[in-house]
C-alpha cells in the first residue's frame, strides 16, 4: 500500500491500528511483545482489554498512547496516521486528546495535589485562571476538594488514583487510556474509580481499559482478548442494564 | 511555558536540600575563585590593591621648610598646574631614627591628622591596630612592612630621635599599609606616622622639616608626569639653584618597587584555574545528574503528561541554570564580605595585597560558572529529554543477581549486610560511576593542592632541598680579621665554605647575566653541598654545575661542555648535573673555587657561606657571630623564597575547604540516592528477615565501599598529578624540575579514614531517617518508584 493511500485510509473509528507490531530485542534475542495486532476503538466507546500476565495487554496500551514506539503497522487516531510520529509529536497528541492512568496512580510527588491536575492543562496553553477552574471542577466532582493543598503521599491509594484521573481528564481528552486503574485499590475505591469511568464513557469519551478483572470489564461495550500479544478474541459484551454498583455488590466486591 | 513554571516551583520547594546544594556549590566555587585570584594577583602585584584601597596618590612632591624661617613653603601655585585634578593638603615630615634591637634604622617621621576621613589621598590602611587618636597623643602608627622587618607589634614602646634632637617614647596604637613608597627594606627610610605634636617634639627645629604634596594626575603616564614635574620646579624659582623642590615619587615608581618578581605565584594562579575549572564542573555534573537520577520517575510522568524531549531539557537547564545564578550572586557577595578589611586582617602585619578586582573579571568570574552549570547539566538535562516515559509506569524485570563471589560470601557466613550491600554497589553502575568520580575528582585536587602545601614547607623546613643549604654568607672584612681567622671563628656554628663572590656575569651576546658561583673545593670534603637532581656533582675543577634558568638560557644540557668569561678570565666546563636554585630563578653555573684558579683567576674568597651545624638557628647563629666579633661582622641571613609563599598557604586552605564541600556535595547526593533507591528494597530485606541494623549496615556499607573505591582513586591519580604539575613550574620558574613533595602517608591515611568515617556517618544518619519515616510493610505496598532490582535469588 502507497503512503498516500495509507493516508487517506477512511475510518469511523477513533482509534485504529492494523499489523501492529512491538519487538523488544534483549541479549541479542528478539522477541514480540504485540504481534500484528489489528483493533479500533469507536468515538465513546469503552473497550476492556484482558488477558494472562505477560500478554502485551500493558505494551500494547502504552504503544497506542506513544509512550513507546511500535516496530511495525500502522496507528490511526482520530484520522492520522500517528505511528511514524517524533516523540514530541506524539507528546503535544497526548496533551490534547490521550489521557492516561496507571496502576500506580504516578503522580508527580512534589507537586500538590492541584498542581497535578492543573499541570496538563497548562501544559495544553489554557490560563492559568482557566486551569484552576477546570481543576476546581474536576475536584469537586471527585470528592477531592478539600484536598487540593495536600501532597500526594498524604492521600490513601484510593485518592490518588482519583488525583490521577482527575489529572488525565483536565484536558477533556477524546480517549482515555487506563493501565490496571484498579489493580492496586481495594473493593470500595475500585467502586468508586469505576463508578468515575462510567461517567466519563457517558460523557462520550472513549476509553481503552487495560484489565485482569472480568468483573471490571464487564462494564465495557467491549471486550478484547489478548494472549501472546496476538487477539484472540474481540467480542461485545452484553449485559442487562444495571448500575455499576449493584453488579460488583453482587460479585462481593 | 506556564506548566514549566509551575513544576520547576514545586520541584525546588520539594528539593530544598538538594537546590540549596547546587547554591552553595556554585557560591563556594565563585567566592574561591575571586578570592584566590585576587590573593594571588595581589600577591605578585600588591601595588594594585593597596593603592585602590589607600586612594594613593598619582605623584607626590617633597619639599623642604624655608630654611631660615621654618615656615612652610606655600603649595597655592601647585593647585592649578595643568594636568594636575588635584591637589592634597600637605603633611610635614622629618627625617629621624628609631632604636630597634638590631640597629637604628631611618624613618620618616609623618606629621597626619587624627582623622584619616579628612584625607583625600594616600590614606594609610590601619592592618592592626588603630589610627593615631586625639586621647593617645604619645601614639604612633608604623608601615607594616618596615614594622614586620625591626619586629615592632602594636602596643610595643619604641624610642624615635632626630639628628639633634632628644629620644622620644612613643607607644605603636597601630600599623597600616601604604602607597607612599615601596616595601622596606627594598625602599628606604621606614615610614612612620605621628601627630604633629610629637613630630615637633622629635624634631622642635622647624627648618629641618619637610613637606609631602599628594596630586592626583589627569594623566599619571610618564610623560605626562615629567611635565607636571617641571612645571612645579618653574613654580618656585631660584636664583641660587638650591630649590625648595627635593624630589618626586611616582606611584609607577611604588608599582614598580611593589612588583614581586616571584613567577612561582604567577604560576599557582594558573593552578588554581585549572583546579576550579575541573572541579567545578564536575561537582555541579554529579549533583545535577544526581538530582535527574532522582527525577527520573518524575520525568518520565511528564514525557506521558505531553511534554516534549525539548521542553523537558529547557526546563531542567533553566532551573539549573537559575540555582546557578543565584549561587553566583551569593558567590560574589560572599568574596565581598570575605575580602572586606574587617575578615582579611594581615598576621603580624605582613602585608596581605588584595589586588583590586574590576567589576568586570567578577561578572566574567560569575558568568563563567553559571556557563559551567548550564554546560555541565547539558548532558544530564539531555539523558533526561530521552528518558522514556514508559519508565513512569513500567518496573522492569529484576536484574540483580548475586555473583559467584557473593554466593561465595553468604556460603563462608560473611554478614549479609557486608555481602547485600557490596553486591548493590557493583551492581548499579551508572550511580555508582557517579560517586566514585564525583568523589575521585575534588580528592584528586585536594591531593594536588596538599602536595603543593608539603613542597613549599618541604622548603621552609629544609632550604637545601631547595638548594639554599647555607642560611648565612659573611663577608671577609677588608681589615681586623683574615679569612682564616674568619673561617675558623665560622667553624663554631657550622661548616663555612669560601665563596669567590663574582659580580653578576654577561651571558654571551650581551643578552642579560647570569650567575657564576664559585664556591668551596671541586672535589672532596670541602665541596660544596648543592642539591644535584639530575647528573652528579662536579668533581674536578673543568666541571661545574647548573640551574635549569641558565641551562635554559644557553640551550644546553647536563653532559654539554660550555666556555663562558667569569671576571674576565675564560672558564671551559662540563656541565656534569643540574641543581635546584631558588636564589637567581636558576640563571646559575656553579663550581669551585679552584676552577678560576686553574684558569689564574681570583683565589681569595670574597665571603664565606655558612652551612649550620644542625639544630642551631639562622638567628641564633647570627646573634652569636655578632656577639663575638662585638658587631664587627656583616652576617646576612639568607632569604628562602618559601617564606614569602604564606599567601599560596592561605589559597590552598581556601581551595580544599571548597573542594571538601563540593566532595561532601557530591557524597550527599550519592548517599540520597542510593537511599532512594533502596526504599522499595529496605522493606524487601526487612521481609527477608533482616533487622533493622542489618538494613541499615546494607545501605551503609554500599555507600561505603563507593567512597573507599572513590577517594582511593582520587588520592591515586592525585599522586600521580600532582609531581607532575609542581615540577612543571618549577621548571618554568627556572627553580627546576625535583622539587615536588607529595604528602607524608600519615597525612593521605587521614584523608581517606576522614573521608570513610564522614561518609558512614552521613549514610547511618540518613538510613535511619528513611528506615523511621517509613515502615517495612509500607515498602511492599507502595509501588516501587524506581525499577526494582531486588531479586537476590
Amino acid at each position: 500500500m502507497s503512503r498516500s493511500a495509507s493516508n487517506s485510509l477512511p475510518t469511523t473509528d477513533l482509534l485504529k491500528t492494523r499489523g501492529l507490531v512491538k519487538e523488544y530485542h534483549s541479549d541479542g534475542v528478539s522477541v514480540e511483545a504485540v504481534r500484528g495486532v489489528d483493533i479500533g476503538v469507536g468515538i465513546g466507546e469503552f473497550v476492556a482489554i484482558m488477558g494472562p500476565s505477560g500478554s502485551g495487554k500493558s505494551t500494547l496500551l502504552h504503544v497506542l498512547g506513544g509512550l513507546e514506539r511500535a516496530s511495525r503497522g500502522e496507528i490511526w487516531l482520530r484520522g492520522q496516521r500517528v505511528d511514524k510520529l517524533s516523540l514530541a509529536e506524539w507528546a503535544v497528541l497526548r496533551r490534547k486528546h490521550v489521557g492516561f492512568v496507571f496502576q500506580f496512580f504516578n503522580l508527580l510527588s512534589n507537586m500538590t495535589v492541584a498542581d497535578n491536575v492543573e499541570l496538563p492543562a497548562l501544559l495544553a496553553g489554557v490560563t492559568p485562571r482557566q486551569a484552576r477552574r477546570r481543576r476546581e471542577e474536576l475536584l469537586s466532582d471527585l470528592g477531592l476538594s478539600e484536598k487540593a493543598a495536600a501532597s500526594p503521599a498524604r492521600l490513601s491509594g484510593g485518592e490518588q488514583q482519583r488525583v490521577a484521573l482527575a489529572r488525565a481528564l483536565a484536558n477533556e481528552p477524546s480517549l482515555l487510556l487506563a493501565d490496571e486503574p484498579t489493580g492496586n485499590l481495594d473493593s470500595s475505591n475500585t467502586r468508586d474509580v469505576l463508578r468515575l469511568l462510567q461517567r466519563t464513557h457517558d460523557r462520550g469519551q472513549a476509553i481503552l481499559l487495560v484489565t485482569h478483572d472480568a468483573r471490571v470489564a464487564s462494564m465495557a461495550d467491549r471486550v478484547i482478548n489478548l494472549f501472546d500479544g496476538m487477539v484472540a478474541d474481540d467480542h461485545p459484551v452484553t449485559r442487562i442494564p444495571r448500575p455499576v454498583s449493584s453488579v460488583l455488590e453482587l460479585h462481593g466486591l | 511555558m506556564r506548566a514549566t513554571f509551575r513544576w520547576a516551583r514545586a520541584d525546588l520547594r520539594g528539593r530544598r536540600g538538594q537546590a540549596l546544594l547546587t547554591i552553595g556549590v556554585v557560591a563556594g566555587v565563585v567566592a574561591a575563585l575571586i578570592l584566590a585570584t585576587m590573593l594571588l594577583e595581589g600577591a605578585v602585584n600588591p601595588w594594585k590593591g593597596l593603592f585602590a584601597r589607600t586612594h594613593g596618590a598619582d605623584m607626590m612632591a617633597y619639599l623642604s621648610y624655608e630654611r631660615t624661617s621654618g615656615a612652610p613653603v606655600s603649595t597655592a601655585p601647585l593647585a592649578h598646574l595643568p594636568d594636575v585634578v588635584r591637589m592634597a593638603a600637605p603633611h610635614p615630615f622629618s627625617p629621624a631614627t628609631i632604636d630597634t634591637s638590631t640597629g637604628e634604622p631611618r624613618i620618616q617621621l609623618t606629621a597626619m591628622p587624627a582623622k584619616l576621613s579628612s584625607l583625600s589621598m594616600s590614606v594609610p590602611l590601619v592592618v592592626a591596630g588603630t589610627w593615631l587618636t586625639a586621647a593617645k597623643p604619645a601614639g604612633i602608627v608604623i608601615e607594616a612592612s618596615f614594622a614586620s622587618s625591626i619586629g615592632v607589634g602594636v602596643g610595643q614602646p619604641v624610642t624615635v630621635q632626630s639628628a639633634d634632637g632628644k629620644p622620644v617614647r612613643l607607644t605603636v596604637v597601630g600599623l597600616a599599609d601604604s602607597t607612599d613608597q615601596g616595601f622596606y627594606p627594598q625602599a628606604t627610610p621606614g615610614q612612620v606616622w605621628v601627630q604633629q605634636s610629637v613630630l615637633k617634639r622629635v624634631e622642635p627645629s622647624k627648618s629641618e622639616w619637610e613637606e609631602v604634596v599628594d596630586f592626583r594626575l589627569a594623566n599619571a603616564s610618564a610623560i605626562a608626569s615629567s611635565q607636571v614635574f617641571q612645571a612645579i620646579y618653574d613654580a618656585y624659582p631660584t636664583s641660587t639653584g638650591a630649590s625648595v623642590v627635593q624630589r618626586f615619587t611616582t606611584a609607577q615608581q611604588v608599582e614598580d618597587s611593589m612588583a614581586s618578581d616571584d613567577r612561582l605565584l604567577g604560576l599557582l594562579l594558573g593552578l588554581f584555574g585549572i583546579i576550579a575549572l575541573v572541579a567545578a564542573p564536575c561537582a555541579i555534573a554529579n549533583v545535577t545528574a544526581g538530582r535527574l537520577l532522582m527525577h527520573r520517575q518524575d520525568l518520565a510522568m511528564l514525557k506521558a503528561l505531553g511534554f516534549t524531549p525539548g521542553q523537558v531539557v529547557r526546563m531542567l537547564l533553566a532551573e539549573q541554570t537559575g540555582l546557578g545564578v543565584v549561587g553566583a550572586l551569593l558567590g560574589v557577595a560572599l568574596a565581598r564580605v570575605i575580602t572586606s578589611p574587617q575578615f582579611i586582617h594581615p598576621p603580624d602585619g605582613t602585608t596581605i595585597g588584595l589586588a583590586p578586582f574590576p567589576g568586570s573579571w567578577v561578572a566574567l568570574i560569575a558568568a563563567g560558572t553559571v556557563l559551567t552549570v548550564a554546560l555541565a547539566t547539558a548532558i544530564p538535562a539531555w539523558w533526561a529529554g530521552r528518558v522514556s516515559p514508559v519508565a513512569a509506569v513500567q518496573a522492569s524485570p529484576p536484574r540483580g543477581h548475586l555473583s559467584q563471589i557473593a554466593r561465595l560470601g553468604l556460603l563462608v557466613h560473611l554478614p549479609a549486610a557486608l555481602v547485600l550491600g557490596a553486591r548493590d554497589s557493583l551492581s548499579r553502575r551508572l550511580p555508582s560511576l557517579l560517586t566514585v568520580f564525583g568523589l575521585a575528582i575534588p580528592l584528586m585536587m585536594i591531593t594536588v593542592a596538599l602536595s603543593c602545601w608539603t613542597t613549599i614547607d618541604g622548603f621552609s623546613g629544609d632550604p637545601a632541598r631547595i638548594g639554599l643549604p647555607a642560611a648565612l654568607v659573611v663577608p671577609v672584612p677588608a681589615s681586623g680579621m683574615t679569612s682564616h681567622q674568619l673561617k675558623a671563628l665560622l667553624g663554631r656554628v657550622g661548616t663555612p665554605y669560601p665563596d669567590a663572590n663574582l659580580p653578576p656575569t654577561p651571558l654571551p651576546g650581551d643578552n642579560g647575566t647570569f650567575t657564576a658561583l664559585a664556591v668551596g673545593t671541586s672535589r672532596g670534603q670541602g665541596r660544596y653541598p648543592f642539591q644535584v637532581v639530575q647528573g652528579n656533582p662536579y668533581d674536578a675543577p673543568d666541571q661545574a654545575v647548573a640551574g635549569q634558568g641558565f641551562l635554559s638560557l644557553m640551550h644546553l644540557s647536563v653532559g654539554d661542555l660550555t666556555l663562558i668569561s667569569v671576571d674576565g678570565v675564560n672558564v671551559t666546563v662540563k656541565i656534569t648535573g643540574r641543581i635546584l636554585d631558588a636564589d637567581y630563578n636558576g640563571d646559575v653555573l656553579a663550581f669551585g673555587m679552584d676552577t678560576l684558579g686553574t684558569y689564574g683567576g681570583p683565589q681569595p674568597p670574597g665571603a664565606y657561606d655558612v652551612v649550620l651545624r644542625p639544630g642551631l638557628s639562622p638567628a641564633a647563629a647570627r646573634a652569636d657571630l655578632l656577639r663575638w666579633t662585638n658587631n664587627q661582622l656583616v652576617v646576612s641571613m639568607v632569604a628562602n623564597p618559601a617564606d614569602s609563599l604564606g599567601i599560596v598557604r592561605v589559597v590552598i586552605a581556601i581551595s580544599v575547604v571548597v573542594l571538601a564541600v563540593i566532595g561532601l556535595a557530591s557524597l550527599l547526593t550519592a548517599t540520597a540516592i542510593g537511599l532512594r533507591d533502596h526504599r522499595h528494597e529496605t522493606g524487601v530485606l526487612a521481609a527477608l528477615g533482616l533487622t533493622p541494623r542489618q538494613v541499615i549496615a546494607t545501605l551503609v556499607v554500599n555507600t561505603t565501599i563507593l567512597t573507599a573505591i572513590g577517594v582511593s582513586l582520587g588520592v591515586f591519580l592525585g599522586l600521580a598529578v600532582a609531581p607532575r604539575l609542581i615540577n612543571m613550574q618549577g621548571q618554568n620558574s627556572g627553580m627546576g624540575a625535583g622539587i615536588a613533595t607529595v604528602p607524608s602517608s600519615l597525612m593521605l591515611a587521614a584523608i581517606f579514614v576522614v573521608s570513610l568515617l564522614v561518609t558512614t556517618l552521613a549514610a547511618v544518619l540518613m538510613a535511619r531517617r528513611t528506615m523511621r519515616m517509613t515502615d517495612s510493610a509500607a515498602h511492599l505496598r507502595s509501588p516501587a518508584r524506581r525499577p526494582t532490582r531486588t531479586s537476590i535469588s
